[in-house]
């Protein structure tokens, strides 16, 4: 499989406290991937330096092949990598204006933005929720509009940062589902999480971080 | 002093639409708005730098800003009185005793309040909000709008703020406006002359007004905050 996300001498530092130290990442593409780990272990903060979010020393960033400079974050990775929230924040808006944002911010036109709406309500099951204020969503919803938000815009990398965390039962399965049915599409999938179920997916390669270190993987590019 | 008899001339005018009187009304309302909308783009943008990013002089700016606050509207009338004086270095544009020159004075006195309330404003945002515009794709200044709609309540607050401020201010109107009758006379400016001549039914039709606005405005403000203001 051809290399998606390499990344060579990862440092990251609060103050004089190291909090990522990773040698060598790769992703290859269409592989999906769990970074598991103990809270303050760095996750989302490796998520969050990948996406753009948090500055970092990086000997090197390649994507797809091309090498890349993060400071400033170029927009080719802004619009090829989507990071979505432990927690999602939904715009105080509408639904479908949430889902069409990364859309308009892509100069979609009009038809084939309310064409992906559409298809990723009904994949989210959202269509009811569609007048629903974002507000007076559920957290499950919230959680599965976010992964809708993120999906309508076909990235080639999603990063989820503890997407189950903090949900029922019922919402986690549901959640689970939509996981696991993006893993096994076109989109590489990096998930920040501890949720056993998760990890168990079919196909989920894992690795371990440490102290921001990656400890352990059981599958290589 | 008898309250009744000028009080009931007040209501008269304000019903027969006494011409003077809307004039007075008219010039307040369209110096104000025209004040507020051209300084409140800028004040915006500036609240949003403010609260989000970091540069070395933005606390000095933020309490800089702060202090203006409690500037005395009398010398910020004085300040510009000097800068567009004949002598003064604006003087050849003859701005001294126009609408013109009002209009600046509400611009200067509505600057720190809107800065300041639109600062706190967008500092209160949730940081999300930001980093889910820029991660969905959004330019910078796409993620900035998007930021100032989420705390829309809290920035049309500052909007609405500086408006009231600026529309019942005095001082500066008086220093800069000259009082000039079917010129540069307003609401404020109207009430202290009129006040100080004994023709109280004037004044008490132009504070009539002026409570209007201030309840207006606050019923403006309520509704514009919907959902998120005052329970």
């Amino acid at each position: 499989m051809s290399a998606l996300l390499e990344i060579r001498g990862l440092r990251k530092n609060f103050g004089e406290r190291t909090v990522i130290d990773i040698d060598e990442f790769r992703m290859a593409r269409g592989e999906s991937c769990v970074i598991a780990g103990s809270n303050g272990s760095g996750k989302t903060t490796l998520l969050r330096i990948i996406s753009g979010l948090e500055p970092a020393h990086i000997s090197e960033y390649r994507f797809d092949g091309r090498r890349e400079t993060l400071s400033p974050y170029p927009d080719r990775l802004r619009h090829a990598i989507v990071y979505v929230h432990q927690h999602p924040y939904l715009f105080h808006t509408t639904l479908r204006h949430n889902l069409e944002y990364g859309l308009k911010c892509r100069g979609l036109p009009a038809p084939e933005r309310a064409r992906r709406v559409a298809e990723a309500l009904e994949w989210s099951g959202l269509t009811e929720c569609l007048q629903t204020p974002p507000a007076k969503l559920s957290g499950g919803e919230k959680q599965r509009a976010a992964l809708a938000r993120a999906r309508v815009l076909e990235p080639d990398l999603l990063l989820l940062d503890e997407p189950t965390a903090n949900l029922d039962q019922t919402a986690r399965q549901h959640t689970i589902e939509l996981i696991s049915r993006l893993a096994g599409g076109r989109t590489s999938v990096l998930i920040a999480c501890h949720d056993q179920e998760l990890i168990r997916l079919p196909g989920m390669r894992v690795m371990r971080l440490e102290d921001g270190r990656l400890t352990r993987s059981n599958g290589a590019l | 002093m008898d309250l009744l008899e000028p009080t009931r001339q007040a209501f008269a005018l304000l019903i027969e639409g006494d011409p003077e009187l809307l004039g007075i009304i008219w010039l307040s309302a369209w110096t104000s708005t025209v004040a507020i909308v051209l300084i409140a783009p800028p004040c915006i943008a500036l609240a949003f730098v403010l609260a989000k990013k970091q540069f070395p002089a933005r606390r000095a700016v933020i309490v800089a800003t702060q202090a203006l606050l409690s500037f005395p509207t009398v010398v910020i009338g004085l300040i510009i009185y000097l800068l567009l004086s004949r002598r003064g270095p604006f003087g050849d544009w003859g701005l001294l005793f126009t609408p013109t020159a009002i209009i600046t004075g509400y611009m200067v006195i509505a600057f720190p309040i809107m800065v300041v309330f639109a600062v706190s404003a967008v500092q209160g945002a949730d940081q999300r909000v930001y980093e889910t515009a820029r991660c969905l794709g959004a330019a910078r200044l796409r993620a900035a709008l998007t930021t100032l709609w989420e705390v829309r309540f809290g920035v049309v607050a500052a909007v609405i703020n500086a408006f009231g401020r600026a529309i019942s201010e005095v001082g500066c109107a008086i220093m800069v406006g000259g009082n000039i009758d079917g010129l540069t006379r307003n609401m404020p400016t109207a009430i202290a002359l009129e006040t100080s001549k004994g023709d109280f039914a004037q004044g008490i039709a132009l504070g009539m007004v002026l409570i209007f606005v201030a309840l207006l405005v606050n019923v403006v403000l309520a509704w514009a905050q919907g959902e998120g203001g005052l329970k």
